[in-house]
């Protein structure tokens, strides 16, 4: 009897909400199948081009490798909350972090010849320089499962991470080396051990580049880097000017032995060929000498006085000795090779035949 | 309409029973994410912690409680310090810790929040630096020399320092610690920059010095190769002028041998040629050849 008259009892208090239940069901029975429908569906999730999905399914991550628990662009078939929990991550889309924790700051020029470590970044070199640097990096998630679920927050690990593996690889190079042509080796240096901080960290993060956009000593002593610059340009100059006079005389002296050379050659060659003919002429004269000894000879003596008698600026012409064949006090006064004056000179044959 | 009421019944029970279900699922079930641990405490008193991600379950409040904590990795960076090394430097540094919670009773029980474990942390992380770096000369830290570096050991010992003790005391797990800034003290600097000024001077006037000597000896090795070069020239043109003055001597020899006195006679009148110019004056008998034809005479 007194479970009857519970239950009517019950049944007397849950009338309203059995009232009230009933009329909703008849009146809103096809919105609460949709909305049911629409929950059901709800886990669906469409993974654009650039981004992974990870499923946590109760919590935990679905999958037990890093190609199972990933999910690529195209739809993802969940199941809706709480049951399964799905992470979306852009995983290649490259960001940007501006690190300056080493970077001078408006606040140096207040210093004078020194500077606060407290207010003022800054490193130092391996020869216990000051150097200031001021980076970009640019990182996107590698690992989505350590990014979203075991690594530290991204900005803060990478900021912490590279500025300790740029502290430590300026600390192992000398200034002159970092701020001329080191620069490359300081970025490699600093990267590869800045991943090494990111992975041990789990961050989930790859470094992709990292950019100094400010590295110079503190601004007390611009001067005297400059005038180290200068002093390098300088010396760069002198010896580019040396090396230009040794490209130029070099060359040169090459040019003008081979002129030599060849205008020896040149020589060589004219006087052969003209010796040559010398010769020939000579054997052809000589034949005909033999030929006719006496006219040939007669010719050439004759003709060899004809030229140097017309050759000759002056020619005088004496009588022969008397008939004893001796001159006595002659004298021949010849005109001077310069106008308006002349030069006597006398002539005396001592044996009295010209 | 029996029909009707029967199916109102069964609406009404399933209703019921889902709503009983998800209450009762919401009082016991603990959904333990990934990077996440729950700490069950019943009536107040620890009795589990859930560290592995998935579904776990409690008896319901106020019997059981749960906490949830958060076990990803976490960056502290501690204070700037200042210290002594082992070679009477003053430095100040800076290290940052990556830590996340290893023991979720132990962290609980004696820190309970992020902020306090750091405040701990802070604290272990300055007498470790202390006591390692005082046992290092700053060239461990930064130098040009590669065997005077030691950055891994002295992270080593700092982590060896810090992370039991972490570890224990506060059920905190250190993962590394690394030197994040070394620096001077403000009052050093000046020092410092006046050692900076005079390198600087020393290296103008080293380039200098350089440059001039190096510029000489390219100018110098130019010249004497450029000398070099010419006396090779002057040598080469004079032995190929010797050889063809020898050629040119023997071809005159082999013509002349033929008839030497012919060559005497043309040789001498080649030299009266020669010697006769247009600045010669002669003085002839007027007996000799050609005037002697005027005076009907011929020459012998």
């Amino acid at each position: 009897m007194r479970g009857t008259g519970g239950t009517s009892e019950l049944a007397r208090l849950g009338a309203p909400i059995a009232h009230l239940l009933d009329a909703a069901w008849s009146r809103m029975h096809w919105w609460v199948g949709a909305m049911a429908l629409l929950y059901a569906i709800s886990g669906i999730t469409v993974i654009r081009a650039d981004e992974v999905a990870i499923v946590q399914r109760w919590g935990r991550l679905v999958g037990n490798t890093k190609a199972t628990q990933e999910h690529g662009p195209g739809l993802l078939f969940a199941l809706p909350r709480p049951v399964d929990q799905v992470v979306r991550v852009k995983i290649k889309h490259v960001w940007e972090l501006p690190i300056e924790t080493l970077a001078t700051s408006a606040a140096e020029a207040g210093y004078g010849d020194t500077l606060d470590p407290l207010v003022v970044g800054y490193a130092l070199s391996g020869d216990q320089n000051i150097v200031h640097v001021a980076m970009i990096a640019r990182y996107r998630v590698r690992d989505p499962a350590d990014w979203a679920f075991y690594g530290p927050k991204a900005d803060e690990i990478l900021r912490v991470a590279v500025t300790a593996a740029m502290v430590r690889s300026l600390g192992e190079m000398g200034v002159d080396h970092v701020l001329a042509d080191g620069r490359k080796d300081l970025i490699e240096t600093a990267s590869r051990r800045a991943q090494a901080g990111l992975d041990a960290a789990h961050s989930g993060l790859a470094l992709v580049s990292l950019e100094l956009t400010y590295l110079a000593p503190p601004r007390a002593l611009a001067k005297d880097f400059d005038a180290v610059q200068s002093a390098y340009i300088e010396t760069e100059t002198k010896k580019k000017n040396a090396l230009a006079f040794a490209q130029t005389v070099v060359p040169r002296a090459h040019a003008e032995a081979d002129a030599s050379v060849q205008a020896a050659r040149g020589d060589a060659v004219a006087a052969q060929a003209r010796a040559k003919g010398d010769a020939e002429a000579f054997l052809a004269l000589e034949r005909e000498y033999q030929a006719n000894p006496v006219v040939v000879r007669e010719r050439l003596y004759r003709d060899g006085v004809e030229k140097a008698i017309g050759r000759a600026r002056e020619v005088r012409w004496i009588p022969p000795p008397p008939a004893g064949g001796r001159y006595e006090g002659l004298r021949v006064t010849l005109e001077s090779e310069k106008a308006g004056t002349t030069q006597p000179s006398a002539v005396r044959s001592p044996e009295g035949t010209p | 309409m029996a029909n009707e009421v029967t199916s109102q019944r069964w609406l009404r029970g399933i209703v019921g029973t889902v709503a009983l279900l998800a209450i009762a699922f919401y009082a016991t079930a603990l959904v333990v994410h990934e990077g996440q641990a729950v700490l069950v405490t019943r009536f107040g008193r620890p009795v589990r912690a859930d560290t592995r991600a998935g579904l776990h379950w409690k008896l319901p409040w106020p019997i059981d409680q749960a906490t949830w904590l958060d076990m990803r990795r976490r960056v502290y960076e501690g204070g700037h310090t200042e210290m002594l090394t082992r070679d009477k430097k003053n430095v100040i540094v800076r290290t940052f810790v990556v830590w996340r919670i290893g023991d979720v009773l132990a962290f609980a029980q004696s820190i309970g929040e992020e902020r306090e474990a750091e405040g701990k942390l802070d604290g272990l992380l300055t007498n470790a630096a202390i006591s390692t770096l005082g046992e290092h000369d700053l060239s461990a830290i930064v130098s040009t020399n590669e065997k005077d570096l030691q950055v891994d050991q002295i992270e080593a010992e700092l982590l060896a320092g810090t992370a039991p003790a972490a570890r224990q005391s506060y059920g905190v797990e250190i993962e590394q610690i690394r030197l994040e800034r070394v620096a001077l003290p403000e009052e050093n600097v000046k020092a410092v920059f006046e050692q900076m000024r005079a390198e600087r001077h020393q290296y103008a006037a080293k380039f200098r010095a350089e440059g001039e000597r190096e510029a000489s000896r390219i100018r110098s090795e130019a010249e004497l190769e450029a000398a070099r070069i010419l006396a090779q020239g002057a040598e080469q043109a004079a032995r190929i002028r010797g050889q063809s003055a020898a050629e040119v001597a023997k071809t005159y020899a082999d013509a002349h041998r033929v008839d030497p006195e012919l060559y005497r006679f043309t040789r001498s009148l080649e030299s009266l040629g020669q010697l006769v110019t247009s600045d010669t004056s002669l003085v002839l008998r007027t007996d000799a050849e050609p005037f002697s034809l005027l005076q009907g005479k011929e020459s012998k």
